[in-house]
């Protein structure tokens, strides 16, 4: 497992990243608002570690992740790898930082061209990003089946061919076919099996040992993201609203949303009462019309006034650990009248 | 069976083949199993280990052709689901055994108001006229915690987000008081936050109404909250059945076994390193004879290959099917895990 206490080094570095989609209205396609799927978001991911992000549906985990890749024109903030900024480069620019960094999806079935054998998807990048002869390639392929658990014997064979886990197999080799530092894993085994989903958990922690490789992994299942993370990230409505290694977050939580979340996370022990199993009202609103002050303040149990009219800061509140809310930090007390437009923490 | 709580519904051998191009599949496999009046049995098994097609033709929801029910009986109120005759069912389905499927856009109805599809069963199988049948609809969305009933009767499925369409589903299941409830993964497509709530709901309604549930899941933590009775699936068959506890404590089947040591908690120790189960499911292509896990199985001996072993029983309401069953002490098995309470 990766070692927090030694001096790590930052591979990415997000700083108020903001990710609106526009919503267009009437004859005229008028920009009447925008679904702000991430909303000024903040955090470094260290070489070499798994960072979790975590949080209920549509609160922007992919969006987040698939901007950090550039996969979209961000709206605003900035992201580094390894020190260079990519949040502006034109997407010419990028093509040529590609290779470090890649995507493993959640449906290995329609991430998959269904015309081309493993061979094909697999050595796909290679063809498109490096000078490989045809043997070249054929090798490496055999390689990664190898790295991955695949028998090469299969090379010939079509997707559907394979079962679902297989199948995210042969997604995870062609991501690490260019030898990437960076993979974003967006819930990549969510459409698997119980039984399955260990076995490709199980091969994504060993290839990070064997290849030294940084994730973002992506989930919404907490039992498993505290299994694979070593710091886990929070979202809650396009923000983050906690960021701690892994046993502080799950051992203390401390925003009230995490420990809602923690709580309702059902234990598969039939002699384990959860005492105070906290049941949040309501549902999560729209992120094209997210409530004023803390976007959480329209659910959370712990609601103070403060809450309804100031965004929290997500500010550090013990070495490590970030928190976006009124309850930590400044008392709430002396916050009420002067409207601080919040400098997120890095 | 030792304790006389009443049986609401005895599944006995029950047989269901899919006939495709490509050949048969033998989905469902001499399935047995009863259920107790008021109490909560859980089914859980990988996907395709046919926990839907198993409840869908114990009614006769399943399609047919390509399903085909090769035998079995359905007893209910001393009949057999099986045989009785169309008109019959169709009063029992709906009135007496309620249902929510596993996704709640399909089966709400997207051009009919929520309260529309709340009124037709009261009027249809509880003879009420239409002013009876809109204020009990009223009465059946705020049982299900739905805010502001009277009104959201006029709103179409659309206008309720995922977790509330799954509380019309179970109030629209609720609307003719079945005595009995399937529920096939009613909380999958939900959020965790949104799942608990649904839990609650189902926890209080039973308290207040005393139906017997089937309640299907992959989720064994979901189960172990909510369950008095587990029944574990695999290949299409029944593979293990036990109280609550007894599953959880003291697994008999390697499949069961390998299953609970697979998950990872969120409380409690972190594994380094989590177990796996070898391989891939079964393809059903025929009737089994062998055992369907012999393939996976960390501990198979050569029988395994030959013979399917059938459900034996292994202590108090412990059935498994397993040729090593026995074989192991299995210390401490099925005693004393009588779950309380839910035995009305
Ligand atoms: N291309 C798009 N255009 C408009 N809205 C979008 C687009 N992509 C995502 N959204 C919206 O942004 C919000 C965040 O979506 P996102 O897919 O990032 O959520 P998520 O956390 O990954 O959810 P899930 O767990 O369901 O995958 C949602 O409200 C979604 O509807
Ligand atoms: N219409 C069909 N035609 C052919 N085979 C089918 C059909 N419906 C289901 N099956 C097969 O029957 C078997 C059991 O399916 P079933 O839907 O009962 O699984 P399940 O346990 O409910 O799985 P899940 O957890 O994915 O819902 C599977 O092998 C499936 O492929
Ligand atoms: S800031 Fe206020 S509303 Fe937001 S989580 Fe903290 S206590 Fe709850
Ligand atoms: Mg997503
Ligand atoms: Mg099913």
């Amino acid at each position: 497992m990766f070692d927090l206490t030694t001096k790590a080094r930052t591979l990415i570095r997000v700083s108020g990243l903001k990710m609106y989609f526009p919503i267009h209205a009437g004859i005229f396609r008028r920009h009447v608002g925008d679904v702000k799927a991430v909303d000024d978001v903040s955090f470094d991911i260290y070489e070499g570690e798994t960072l979790g992000l975590v949080g209920e549906s549509g609160c922007g985990k992919s969006t987040c992740g698939r901007a950090i890749l550039r996969l979209y024109d961000i709206t605003a903030g900035s992201i580094q790898i390894d020190g260079q900024e990519i949040g502006d480069l034109p997407q010419s620019a990028l093509r040529k930082l590609r290779p470090t960094m890649q995507m493993v999806f959640q449906d290995p079935q329609a991430s998959l061209n269904p015309r081309l054998t493993v061979e094909g998807i697999i050595g796909e990048p290679l063809l498109e990003h490096t000078s490989m002869s045809r043997a070249e390639r054929k090798a490496r392929v055999h390689e990664l089946m190898d790295a991955v658990g695949l028998n090469r014997s299969f090379s010939d064979r079509y997707p559907h061919e394979f079962s679902g886990g297989q199948r995210q197999r042969i997604g995870i080799a062609r991501a690490l076919a260019l030898n990437p530092k960076f993979i974003v894993c967006d819930e990549p085994i969510a459409a698997l099996d119980v039984s399955i989903q260990a076995q490709v958990v199980n091969l994504l922690e060993d290839l990070q040992k064997e290849f030294g490789l940084t994730y973002l992994f992506i989930s919404h299942d907490l039992s498993m993201v505290r299994h694979i993370a070593d710091r886990v990230a929070v979202m809650y409505l396009g923000k983050v609203v906690e960021l701690a290694p892994e046993e502080a977050l799950y051992g203390e939580p401390l925003h009230p949303y995490t420990r809602a979340l923690l709580s309702a996370v059902p234990e598969p022990d039939p002699d384990l009462t959860i005492e105070d199993r906290i049941i949040l009202k309501g549902d999560v609103p729209s992120p094209a019309n997210p409530p004023a002050g803390c976007n959480f303040c329209t659910r959370c149990p712990a609601v103070m006034d403060i809450c309804q009219r100031e965004d929290p800061e997500f500010r550090e509140v013990q070495p490590g650990r970030f928190v976006a809310c009124h309850r930590y930090g400044q008392s709430a007390e002396n916050k009420t009248e002067n409207e601080n437009e919040n400098e997120t923490a890095a | 069976m030792p304790d006389g709580a009443p049986k609401v519904l005895d599944v006995r051998n029950l047989n269901t083949v899919f006939r495709t191009r490509t050949g048969e599949v033998h989905a469902v496999n001499r399935v047995s199993f009863d259920l107790e009046k008021g109490e909560l049995l859980g089914v859980v098994g990988e996907s395709g280990s046919g926990k839907s097609v198993t409840m869908m033709s114990l009614i006769r929801l399943i399609p047919s052709p390509p399903a085909e029910i090769r035998s079995g009986q359905v007893l209910f109120d001393g009949m057999d689901l099986l045989e009785v005759d169309d008109d019959t069912l169709r009063d029992i389905r709906g009135a007496r055994i309620g249902f929510v499927f596993q996704d709640p856009m399909t089966s709400l109805n997207p051009v009919f108001t929520v309260g529309f599809q709340l009124r037709e069963p009261l009027m249809r199988h509880m003879g009420m006229n239409r002013r009876e049948a809109d204020r009990r609809a009223a009465e059946l969305l705020e049982l299900v915690g739905i805010p502001d009933a009277a009104r959201r009767l006029r709103d179409y499925p659309h206008q309720f987000s995922g977790g509330m369409r799954q509380r019309v589903m179970i109030a629209i299941a609720l609307a003719c008081d079945p005595e009995v409830l399937i529920a096939d993964e009613p909380t999958t497509a939900l959020d965790v936050t949104i799942q608990a709530q649904i839990l609650e709901l189902v926890r209080e309604l039973r308290q207040k109404l005393g139906m017997a549930i089937i309640w299907i899941t992959h989720d064994l933590g979901v189960i172990a909250g909510i369950a008095d009775r587990v029944m574990v699936m695999y290949g299409g068959q029944v593979v293990e059945e036990a109280p609550v506890r007894a599953l959880f404590k003291s697994p008999r089947h390697p499949y069961t076994r390998a299953l609970l040591e697979t998950i990872p908690h969120v409380r409690g120790k972190r594994a380094e390193r989590l177990e796996v189960i070898e391989g891939q499911p079964p393809i059903l292509g025929a009737a089994p004879k062998a055992c369907p896990f012999r393939d996976r199985c960390a501990v198979a001996v050569e029988i395994c290959g030959r013979e399917n072993p059938a459900l034996r029983e292994v202590g108090a309401r412990h059935r498994v099917a397993c040729h090593l069953a026995d074989a192991d002490t299995g210390a401490g098995s099925g005693t004393g895990a009588e779950p309380e309470g839910a035995h009305v």
